[in-house]
């Protein structure tokens, strides 16, 4: 069992979407960790329902399941622990957990 | 093996920390987009000529981003032995060196755009209020005052330095442009130190809180003047600043300094 808080509040993972991730050439992180990060593409670009931006850095933080309200998310380019929350439009936010 | 060992996302909080502390997390970072790059460039790239006033204000900035990238090496290496961790100590070890590779890459560029004293023509040309901002960086340094000097370093010069890097990249010659893109991504695990070591400091410290405000203060004026100068100097968009200052005082925000 976890003793992380923010990750034994979190919704089940079981019962959601799951994404194969491939690099997507993401440099700035050891390679073992490269797919789970990509740059933002500009206009043109979307987010997939696997995908959030860090709101420090700007990278696009990528995850093999879903991402809903509660998941706990890492950017390591940054070195930020984060909480996705609704941010009250119907969207997905992160905040940042120092 | 398979990949659910490697989930970044489903490491306990403590690995986490320190693997993006770890020199290895570092060293096999900056091999992924700087070991094909000497001086901070592809190889085969080839450059662009560059005269005139073009060349005067891309020397300017490249000699007020020496300064900048000084103070941050005196500083960060300063700081190693205030650290109150060894994460700490061990992260600005290679800040230290992301530091120094940054001074290195853009004295280069100057030596290629035909200064021949590099030395002289930083100080003939650096900006006042840089200087200010690096004499009060290093006296935080010098007193051991943590918390100020990493809110100095890796929140306001960090911040501030990533933002006109990249905004000066966007519109750069192409060997500038490389150089600033290798900058950006090692400024992102600074500023990212910066803010998410300060944040965990900061909680339930009301008296450091009150504090850095104050130095906020301060410093603040001084590090706008000096990159409001080096955006006009490299012919950035000048719409492009509100979005500078946004980004800026969203993390002020979010350490809750405002």
């Amino acid at each position: 069992m976890s003793d992380d808080p923010l990750q034994s509040a979190a919704p089940s993972k079981t019962d959601r979407p799951t994404f194969t991730l491939e690099d997507r050439g993401f440099l700035e992180v050891p390679k073992k960790w490269r797919k789970y990060y990509r740059h933002w593409e500009g206009d043109g670009d979307s987010l997939a329902p696997n995908e959030i931006v860090c709101p420090v850095c700007k990278v696009v933080i990528r995850s093999r399941r879903e991402i809903r309200a509660g998941d706990r998310l890492y950017c390591m380019p940054c070195m930020s622990r984060l909480l996705v929350v609704d941010d009250g439009t119907g969207s997905l936010a992160l905040e940042v957990v120092y | 093996m398979t990949d659910d060992i490697f989930d970044p996302h489903d490491l306990h909080p403590d690995d986490f920390l320190e693997e993006v502390h770890s020199f290895e997390f570092w060293f096999q970072s900056v091999d992924g987009y700087l070991s094909d790059r000497p001086h901070g460039r592809l190889a085969a790239s080839n450059d662009v000529p560059i005269e005139g006033a073009g060349r005067e204000a891309l020397i300017t900035t490249l000699c007020n981003y020496c300064v900048g990238e000084t103070a941050a090496l005196e500083g960060a290496g300063g700081m190693i032995s205030i650290a109150p961790n060894r994460h700490s100590k061990i992260f600005l070890a290679t800040q230290v060196v992301d530091e120094a590779r940054h001074l290195e890459v853009f004295l280069y560029r100057l030596r290629e755009l035909g200064v021949v004293d590099t030395e002289a023509e930083i100080a003939r040309r650096a900006n006042p209020n840089l200087l200010r901002f690096k004499d009060r960086l290093l006296e935080l340094v010098r007193t051991a005052d943590w918390a100020g000097a990493l809110f100095a370093q890796n929140v306001v010069l960090e911040t501030m330095e990533a933002i006109a890097f990249d905004a000066h990249a966007q519109v750069a010659d192409p060997i500038t442009a490389q150089i600033l893109d290798g900058v950006i991504k090692d400024e992102r695990r600074h500023l990212g130190f910066g803010e998410n070591d300060l944040g965990r400091l900061l909680q339930d410290d009301p008296d450091t809180r009150v504090r850095l405000g104050a130095i906020r203060q301060e410093l603040d004026a001084l590090v706008l003047a000096a990159f409001d100068g080096a955006l006009a100097d490299t012919g950035s968009v000048r719409e492009d600043q509100p979005t500078l200052g946004r980004d800026y005082l969203a993390t002020i925000d979010r350490l809750g300094l405002v």
